[in-house]
């Protein structure tokens, strides 16, 4: 799309007029959504986006810019406004050899999506209709939502980083609505990965469709969960949502580096019960939130972050990095050229202990057992987590009684990974998206099924 | 290529094929700065353009959209092979131009005008006021971002219409510490340079913060309650998705068959205005063209339209409400109208019960096809209409239909963010999660 020339001379603009640091991000996206609404294709969209992010440091100072007007001439002024809002020229002559890293392909993609009929991705919506919609009597509505998208990124910078990478995603999403009695329920469940249009004969769309239908007809005639502090247990894949909210953005150096952690300066320190161990691994093949490289061209790798609880690592870019004196952990992320990088998770997980989930809800006298999570949210300041649970069950004397519904999770999270004290065999990740200062991009959440003691469940009231 | 060879180019492939066709062109520049510990956190100077492309025929639509005008062949190849797999039977159209367009200012052009080094000092005295206090501990974001937006929007019906606005706002988080954190949030948008005072918006951050010190949760059990009317403004969210007419056709909202019917309390109204002086989200013609108006969503209660675009209108054989977005139908200033109450009479109208001042979790704890609601919140406890200490690690729960039946009183003191305005209202009953 550019030159080399042309990037190099992006490059030498912004150093020319300020700055120790210049990068180039340059991005070209094809993607296609697809909604299916009560069995029927209603939306259909194809995007195409084309762009370039500039960005410059002068120490710890860092300045943005975008453009998706890539002629030689507005690409070299937005270079040099970037140059001039660092202010302080430190670069006297730079001398500018690309090292082409050329790393070896760990997510190959059999099938671009770019190059799979639009009917096809259609067939497999009807599928997923047809399974949800038959699943019982009770379900008045399903959508399903297709998604797919074609990344190519290539980043340059000033220290003579050239790196490209390809990120191929595929993802399809069910909702399934049950009615009874004048009570509506919402069931969900939406597998991706980091694969083209082979995912399909990876996952059973059968069964991913009967799920979602599943937890809303449960959900339905669910009375509403109860209210106040008890035992949890979470159970595993989408249920690892509790660390990545209430622990891992914590462990962002945008949140690190400010001191706006509760886990900041506390490397090397016990922060959680001994049971819990957790990493963030972007180089797993194919998974949703995998890529070669992170988007500051660095590779990608597995961080341990915490250790028999011990926190041991951190998420980190490099900005954070030259905020923090550390090195980057090939963690800078972005939703596309208009956002600047920064720390986030990829695919993250707690990983796996002793126990049989069925031995866990044995062990536990009365609370509150959530198989299927929903979404949340942290204050990292705080450290104030909440989120929903979309499927919920009593448990009474060590049997799972009965479901309950509008259950919600609230707590710190600091707290919350003292009081985990039993840890599952059986580790498994979901997919989601992360919301967080640099737009939103696919990541994998994961545990095994675990126990939290004591957590404030926001039910009703009798 | 130039923006109007590639829609020449797209109106000329469609004539051919026998497709009507509607171009959506869309440039959006953004200046904002964020400042933390001391120092410019993120500066970001941007610009970019989008173009949305529409074929029509036999009453559906394909689309396609892109941020090059170098294949306006390709572009146009995609939105026909998205229009060739739609099979839903629901009848789409353009709109013709043909309405009455309210006159508005929405592009002021003073934000534009500030040079950088003044943007600059109003996050570091925003930043420095929300430090007003040595129990700050940190303020982790102190943020300004002015915008500037442009569209245009033509089709071969004859639709041909332009739209220019900005605006900017200004947010700042302030941290307070005791034996734990306590986050303070402050925002406000504004159409001119004069209407946000970096130090007042700090100030207010670090006021909250501090508010919280000393926080503790409460028994579990039924409150009256006030949603400050920034709390309000986060929960307003279910509603929006409720009086949406494409959510009440499909099953997807509680209110479908409650049209004219009484779904709030006698004190509620609420109105979609298409221009608040205060509002940077005021909009002469919505998505698809139609002219924007001032319409009653509740009046005195009493349900007395959804919102619509042009084909959920015509399937409920109604006007179209000129309410169509991009992704759906959205009001475009939702607004409250304020009662005669001011916060504190509030409170003492109130006597005993809590302040709820923040919630967490609308986007997951929040059912907006039921309308059940569980949310993180926090604010203040009251006594005897006095605020007499701070609550944290609570949920709210109920139903926000049920909620809207149980307001007994609407404050006067607006809050104005985005394309939302909103007093603070008296609840009689709330359920609260907390010992």
């Amino acid at each position: 799309m550019l030159s080399k020339d042309i990037i190099k001379d992006i490059i030498g603009t912004v150093l020319k007029y300020g700055g120790d640091f210049a990068e180039v991000f340059l991005e070209r996206k094809y993607e296609n959504r697809f909604e299916l609404k009560d069995g029927k294709l209603e939306k259909a969209n194809t995007r195409t986006i084309v762009g370039v992010g500039i960005r410059g440091f002068l120490g710890t100072k860092a300045i943005y810019a975008y453009t998706n007007v890539l002629e030689k001439g507005n690409l070299l002024s937005v270079a040099k406004r970037v140059g001039e809002a660092l202010g302080e020229v430190k670069v006297s002559d730079l001398v500018l050899n690309f090292d082409d890293k050329n790393l070896k392909n760990r997510h190959i993609v059999y099938f671009n999506p770019k190059d799979i009929e639009k009917d096809k991705k259609v067939d497999i919506m009807k599928r997923a209709y047809h399974f949800a919609k038959s699943f019982s009597d009770l379900i008045k509505q399903v959508a399903v939502m297709y998604w797919d998208y074609d990344q190519d990124v290539l980043i340059a910078n000033s220290e003579g980083t050239w790196a490209e990478d390809k990120r191929v995603r595929t993802r399809l999403m069910i909702s399934a609505v049950a009615e009874h009695n004048g009570n509506m329920e919402r069931g969900f469940y939406g597998p991706g990965a980091g694969m083209g249009f082979e995912f399909f004969d990876r996952i059973d769309v059968e069964e991913a469709a009967k799920r979602a239908a599943r937890i809303a007809v449960r959900m339905v005639d669910a009375e509403p969960a109860p209210a106040g502090k008890m035992p949890v247990v979470i159970s595993n894949e989408f249920g690892g949502v509790i660390f990545h909210e209430a622990v891992g953005h914590a462990l962002e150096a945008t949140s690190v580096a400010k001191g706006a952690s509760v886990f900041a300066g506390k490397l090397g320190q016990k922060v959680a019960a001994d049971c819990v161990s957790a990493v963030d691994d972007a180089t797993i093949p194919n998974a949703w939130g995998s890529a070669n490289i992170d988007d500051e061209g660095t590779p990608t790798r597995r961080n341990l972050l915490i250790d028999k609880g011990v926190l041991v690592g951190y998420l980190i870019d490099k900005l954070g990095g030259r905020r923090m004196g550390m090195e980057s952990t090939g963690s800078a992320r972005r939703q596309d050229y208009t956002f600047a990088p920064t720390s986030r998770m990829s695919n993250t997980f707690i990983l796996p202990g002793n126990y049989y989930p069925e031995e866990i809800i044995a062990a536990t006298e009365y609370g509150l057992y959530a198989k299927t999570m929903g979404g949340g949210s942290v204050i990292p300041g705080t450290g104030e987590f909440n989120f929903a649970v979309m499927e919920a069950y009593l448990i009474e004397n060590g049997k799972i009684t009965k479901p309950v519904k509008g259950a919600t999770l609230i707590g710190k999270g600091y707290e919350i990974i003292q009081k985990i004290d039993m840890v599952g065999n059986d580790l498994d990740r979901g997919q989601g998206m992360c919301g967080s200062l640099s737009g939103s991009i696919p990541a994998d959440v994961g545990q095994p099924t675990i126990r939290v003691s004591e957590i404030t469940v926001g039910g009703r009231n009798k | 290529m130039t923006f109007n060879e590639f829609k020449d180019k797209i109106f000329a492939l469609a004539k051919k094929d026998g497709f009507e066709v509607q171009i959506e062109f869309n440039e959006e520049t953004e200046f904002s700065i964020r400042y933390a510990n001391d120092d410019i956190d993120q500066y970001t100077d941007a610009s970019k353009f989008s173009v949305l492309v529409k074929v029509l025929k036999d009453g559906k639509i394909g689309s396609s959209s892109t941020e090059t005008l170098e294949n306006p062949e390709e572009t146009y190849n995609e939105a026909v092979s998205s229009w060739k797999i739609i099979d839903s039977e629901e009848e789409n159209f353009f709109f013709d131009g043909k309405g009455t367009y309210q006159s508005m200012e929405t592009y002021v052009g003073e934000f534009e005008k500030v040079p950088v080094k003044e943007k600059i000092d109003f996050v570091k005295q925003l930043y420095q006021s929300a430090k007003c206090d040595e129990k700050i501990a940190m303020v982790p974001y102190a943020l300004f971002q002015n915008f500037v937006i442009y569209k245009k929007l033509s089709n071969t019906l004859g639709l041909d219409l332009e739209f220019k606005s900005d605006g900017a706002y200004s947010f700042a988080m302030a941290i307070s510490q005791d034996t734990s954190n306590h986050s303070g949030v402050w925002l406000k948008v504004g159409k001119k340079p004069n209407e946000l005072d970096p130090k007042e918006i700090g100030k207010k951050a670090c006021e909250e913060a501090l508010s919280l010190l000393g926080a503790q949760t409460v028994e579990s059990g039924k409150y009256r309650v006030i949603l400050r009317n920034t709390a309000f403004d986060d929960m307003l969210g279910l509603f929006r998705s409720m009086i949406s007419a494409e959510n009440v056709q499909k099953n997807m909202s509680p209110l479908k068959e409650k049209l004219n019917q009484k779904i709030g309390s006698d004190v509620l109204n609420i109105l979609d205005l298409p221009y608040h002086p205060l509002s940077i989200s005021n909009r002469p013609f919505d998505d698809e063209g139609v002219p924007t108006k001032e319409k009653a969503i509740i009046e005195n209660g009493v349900l007395k339209t959804f919102l619509h675009n042009l084909k959920t209108a015509r399937k409920d054989r109604v006007e179209p409400t000129g309410n169509a977005v991009r992704s759906g139908i959205s009001p475009i200033n939702l607004y409250i109208k304020p009662g005669e109450l001011s916060f504190n009479e509030l409170l003492k109208k109130l006597g005993n019960g809590l302040v709820i001042i923040g919630v967490d979790g609308m986007h997951s704890g929040a059912n907006p096809i039921s309308g059940n609601f569980s949310l993180g919140a926090r604010g203040y406890k009251v006594e005897n209409g006095k605020i007499v200490g701070a609550v944290e690690q609570i949920t709210i729960s109920g139903n926000f239909l049920e909620l809207l039946q149980n307001i007994e009183s609407v404050g006067n003191d607006l809050l104005v963010t985005f394309g939302t305005i909103t007093p603070s209202v008296l609840v009689k009953e709330l359920d609260i999660a907390g010992k």
